[in-house]
């Protein structure tokens, strides 16, 4: 092995960072940088239609604005409450369709595309779709309620503060369930027959089985589907934005839909970039439980992580 | 794409007979744009629509190509011109404008004295242009004016029952109200939740702002004082709000208003399901027209209530466009706003209701309206006149306007569903607004 | 009499019935929407509800493409195209890219690797709405508005980390030792790559390809911000012509809803059975 040593690229040791090049500088240029700009934004008093004041250096006023802002904070918590019923909300059931479909041996492929169907909808169309089921007078439900007798009031679905966020939560809850169910469904056809067969002749009760054996072996791929969701969760802004904008008086605010308003329409873009930071470090923090879950869970199944 | 598209729209309005014909060149020259594309961005929707079919005609007279580069409504609008100012884009020479926006531009349009001919400025109607100046300067051009007035199912008012029923419990005559506190009354009595209500009201952004500020001018309030400081949540602002939420709580405005806009309402209205309507005169075509309305040939007109301060409300501005000072050919701009807001043009969107900003078109489009039989347009020009003549102010046309109403129409909504009073609501929407002013440098 | 196979085929056809039925139900809103594009004007959002359409007609979308009705077309074939086009090169784009930085990961050892994945994965999570500002100013300065360019690489950003967590497991699931044997045979690391590992992990990068395409396919709130005209408005993004200041065209939205979906039902219908092969092994065992 004389050989002169080959250019440092062709070198093994740089190969794996060669490999990763054009992930790393995609994401630099297209989050990295913004962010970054963001952050110095959120220090100064930048309004959007005034762009000289991108200059005016006004240090942590921002945040302290925000941090003393009730309605941040309500929209805060009702951010991370929105999350937590919704992602809940999506397993379960997802995880119910999952178990269904996986029992069906015949015309399987035509159920799980039906199964996908919302997944096909745009959140800007979900948002819309909603708004005119959810509409009090016009909207589908109502209608459907009344002429079944079941209710003989307009239900203010997207204004009573209950509903509306019932109403928000549904449309979310509709339009992600199926990318639970699909991923749930992979680990189920991803299960070891063996020990099912073992129990079943041991004589455990299916919900035994259930409980014991298909759920462990289940759970790393909820741990992903909660990272996955909690990835882009974020979409739901545009569904929200649609149904109520965060109204009526706050009641549906989430923490997207302020950081617009603040934003764009109030043209205070280095507040908003403040409030941006801190959803996330949110969304941060959501997706990082669900990693580190993720992580443990395959430790646990032997898998080399 | 949209040139083509355009010029099948053109086809399509000659066919029904709105299209002006050779006549129509007036005395204007609109010059000559050989190989010059202008880039335009226009609001859309179906009131709107039917003007740009006239774009290819400016075209064909001038040489010069049209490149509409964003239809959209007027709040997406806003906000991508305002990202527009951010980024330094404002590649683009003409934009559809509003009253109540302009001001938060700033210099990015330029001042059209001097650039659009003194005559064409002559033949707009005074108000309208004083109402298109901010600081001194034309920011804009005029093309259609709004102001609300009340819409009725007349055929519910005239019914011999609700006549004496009415007046046994409220001890007058049933008739379209004069005043805000009638309105509630009637509003109170007509309404049959959920299948009827007896009014009802855009519930958020600044279209419930400004509902709420006309009706506290109406009473005598005003939003700021001479100082710029915050007054709303005065006596006369506590009296209005409270209207809002006497309608709401005694269900006679549906129950979702709160989330209503502008659509909801017409075509809530056209449905009808609602007795008395407060809008604007863009959807008195379509309230009559038995193809999109269930209360064809039964809507009646009155202007819109008094307060108690005795006057009416009349919560107004204009549609406009707008130039911008970056602009590369400003003749050919000038030159197409002119001929968007011309005499033929301001016929074409009279046709569907749509109030002229000329004055010479108020005459000529009702004469039109006369002779097609059209009595009902007749009236509502003849209502519309007179509340543009009489009753027609704006918002305070200041940077900060809509920032002020976005602190505002949150606490209405607030008090408007009980969550505090009034008085409280306005309070803080009141305290707010001043830091909003405060942060402008009015204060 | 009834025997023990037949008992147990009924119960199949009863199993699957009730799951379809139920499947239908959960797609009720949607099939709502997919109603009321074939309906005539009067019966969308009346009072009281036409449920199923009683003179079904294709108006909706004869108003879209501006066939013989006087109202402007809205300019769908140009903005299908911008959708096509932005959607199948940005997956495949994030694919490639994908790829390489998943066989990195799956492969070798490096400093801060794990530091790394997580960190690739955390940029996902940045929501839309605050990127969508400070990329738009980016964008501006380097002439991307509006350009189907811009949004291209804005969605290869916005899936490549997915695709390399999916990708990268799958890889880890083919032995090293075959493409370890292959080089012993004389291939190339990039032959025995090509040859053996990557039609192996076919299924993985399908399933990785479905999610980024309907992704990009959907997404609304950054293309409304970095598109201008039908250079590059998306059909999402050209959802919005049905809205204006007054009125709210719900018939013709849905038309256009119709429009969006079919070409992403097709493709995920194809790709059905590569995308549960693909995310069962993909996702978790590596």
């Amino acid at each position: 092995m004389a050989n002169k040593p080959p250019p440092f690229w062709q070198r093994e040791k740089y190969t794996p960072y060669i490999l990763l090049l054009p992930a790393i500088l995609t994401l630099v240029f297209v989050v990295l940088l913004p962010l970054l700009f963001s952050l110095y934004t959120s220090f100064t008093g930048y309004r959007l239609i005034r762009p000289e004041s991108l200059y005016q250096w006004v240090g942590l006023r921002n945040y302290e604005r925000i941090f003393s802002d009730g309605d941040f904070w309500s929209a805060f918590g009702r951010t991370i409450i929105f999350l937590t019923i919704a992602l809940n909300v999506e397993f379960l059931l997802g995880l119910g369709i999952a178990l269904l479909i996986n029992k069906i041996t015949w015309g399987q492929r035509t159920l799980r595309t039906i199964m996908m169907f919302p997944m096909m909808f745009s959140p800007i169309l979900v948002g819309y779709q909603f708004k005119f089921v959810f509409n009090d007078n016009i909207g589908i439900l109502n209608n459907a309620l009344q002429s079944l007798g079941l209710s003989d009031g307009a239900i203010p679905w997207l204004v009573d503060k209950y509903l509306a966020n019932f109403a928000i939560i549904f449309a979310e809850v509709w339009m992600s369930t199926s990318v639970f169910a699909i991923l749930l469904l992979a680990g189920l056809f991803a299960m070891p027959r063996d020990p099912l067969e073992a129990a079943k002749v041991d004589g455990c009760t299916p919900w035994q089985v259930f409980r014991h054996i298909t759920l462990p072996f289940l759970m790393p791929f909820v741990f992903i589907a909660m990272t996955i969701r909690s990835l882009d969760v974020a979409r739901a802004y545009d569904i929200v934005d649609v149904m109520t904008g965060g109204g009526p008086a706050g009641r549906t605010e989430l923490l997207w839909t302020l950081i617009a308003r603040t934003g764009y329409d109030n043209a205070r873009m280095g507040q908003a970039n403040a409030m941006a930071y801190v959803s996330i470090i949110l969304s941060i923090a959501f997706t990082y439980y669900f990693f580190t879950k993720l992580i443990a869970a395959r430790k646990y199944m032997g898998g080399a992580a | 794409m949209i040139r083509t598209t355009l010029k099948q729209l053109l086809a399509a309005t000659a066919l029904s007979g709105i299209a002006a014909t050779g006549a129509m060149a007036e005395d204007v020259d609109y010059g000559n744009f050989a190989d010059y594309t202008l880039r335009v961005k226009l609001i859309g929707g179906a009131q709107y629509e039917p003007l740009y079919a006239r774009i290819s005609e400016w075209e064909a007279m001038t040489g010069a190509t049209v490149d509409v580069l964003s239809r959209k409504n007027h709040f997406e609008l806003d906000r991508e011109i305002k990202q527009d100012i951010a980024a330094g884009t404002l590649d683009w020479c003409v934009g559809s404008n509003h009253t109540s926006f302009a001001p938060q531009y700033g210099a990015i349009y330029m001042d059209l004295n001097g650039v659009i001919g003194e005559e064409t400025l002559a033949e707009f109607q005074e108000l309208a242009l004083k109402n298109s100046t901010v600081d001194g300067r034309l920011v804009q051009l005029p093309r259609h004016s709004d102001i609300s007035n009340l819409y009725y199912i007349k055929s519910r008012f005239e019914d011999e029952d609700n006549k004496a029923a009415f007046k046994a419990e409220y001890g007058y005559d049933l008739a379209p109200p004069e005043t805000w506190d009638q309105m509630k009354d009637m509003a109170m009595f007509f309404a049959d939740a959920p299948s009827f209500y007896g009014t009802q009201f855009v519930g958020k952004d600044e279209a419930i702002t400004g509902r709420f500020y006309e009706m506290l001018v109406a009473n005598g309030g005003q939003l700021f004082d001479e100082n710029w400081e915050p007054t709303f949540n005065s006596e006369a602002g506590v009296k209005s709000l409270q209207w809002f939420k006497d309608l709401y709580d005694a269900q006679a405005v549906p129950a979702g208003a709160l989330n209503y806009l502008w659509d909801d309402t017409g075509l809530g209205f056209a449905s009808g399901t609602v007795a008395m309507n407060l809008d604007w005169a863009g959807w008195a075509a379509f309230f009559n027209d038995p193809e999109n309305s269930k209360i064809a040939g039964d809507v009646g007109l009155v202007r819109a209530p008094m307060g108690d301060g005795g006057v009416r409300a009349g919560w107004s501005g204009s549609h406009t466009f707008s130039i911008t000072s970056t602009c590369d050919n400003v003749e050919a701009a000038a030159s197409f706003v002119t001929f968007l807001t011309n005499h033929e043009s301001q016929m074409i969107e009279a046709s569907t209701g749509l109030l002229p900003t000329r004055a010479s078109v108020w005459d000529a489009a009702k004469e039109k309206f006369a002779a097609d039989g059209n009595d009902f347009l007749v009236e509502v020009f003849d209502t519309y006149q007179l509340s543009m003549s009489e009753d027609a102010f704006t918002p305070p046309l200041i940077a900060p306007w809509i920032e002020v109403s976005n602190e505002i129409w949150p606490r209405l909504q607030a008090a408007i569903l009980g969550e505090m009073t009034p008085q409280e609501a306005l309070d803080e929407a009141a305290e707010d607004a001043r830091i909003v002013m405060e942060d402008a440098g009015y204060l | 009499m009834m025997n023990g196979a037949l008992k147990k085929r009924l119960g199949a056809i009863g199993l699957w019935v009730l799951t379809f039925i139920l499947m239908v139900v959960m797609c009720v809103p949607g099939l709502w929407v997919v109603l009321t594009a074939f309906r005539p004007n009067g019966e969308v959002l009346a009072k009281p509800p036409v449920w199923i359409p009683e003179n079904p007609s294709l108006l909706n979308f004869a108003k879209i493409f501006g066939v013989g009705v006087d109202q402007v077309a809205i300019p769908v074939p140009a903005y299908f195209m911008n959708s096509l086009i932005i959607a199948l090169t940005s997956t495949a784009v994030a694919l490639l890219i994908g790829m390489s930085g998943g066989y990195a990961f799956a492969r070798y050892r490096f400093k801060f690797k794990n530091g790394m994945f997580l960190g690739l994965m955390l940029s996902r999570t940045v929501p839309g709405i605050a990127l969508s500002l400070p990329v738009f100013m980016i964008w501006s300065r380097i002439g991307l508005i509006d350009a189907k360019l811009g949004l291209i690489i804005v969605y290869v950003a916005l899936n490549v980390p997915f695709t390399i967590w999916l990708i990268d497991g799958f890889f880890r699931q083919i032995p090293k030792e075959m493409s370890e044997a292959a080089q012993v045979d004389g291939c190339t690391r990039w032959q025995a790559f090509w040859k053996i590992e990557f039609p192996l992990a076919k299924s993985g990068i399908a399933s990785a390809g479905i999610f980024a395409f309907l992704t990009s396919w959907n997404e609304y709130a950054l293309a409304s911000n970095l598109t201008r005209s039908t250079d590059s408005k998306t059909l999402p993004v050209g959802l919005m012509d049905f809205t204006a200041q007054f009125t709210i065209d719900w018939a013709g939205m849905s038309a256009m809803a119709v429009i969006i979906i079919i070409p992403a039902l097709i493709l995920t219908f194809l790709v059905q059975k590569h995308l549960i092969a693909g995310l069962t092994f993909g996702g978790v065992k590596g």
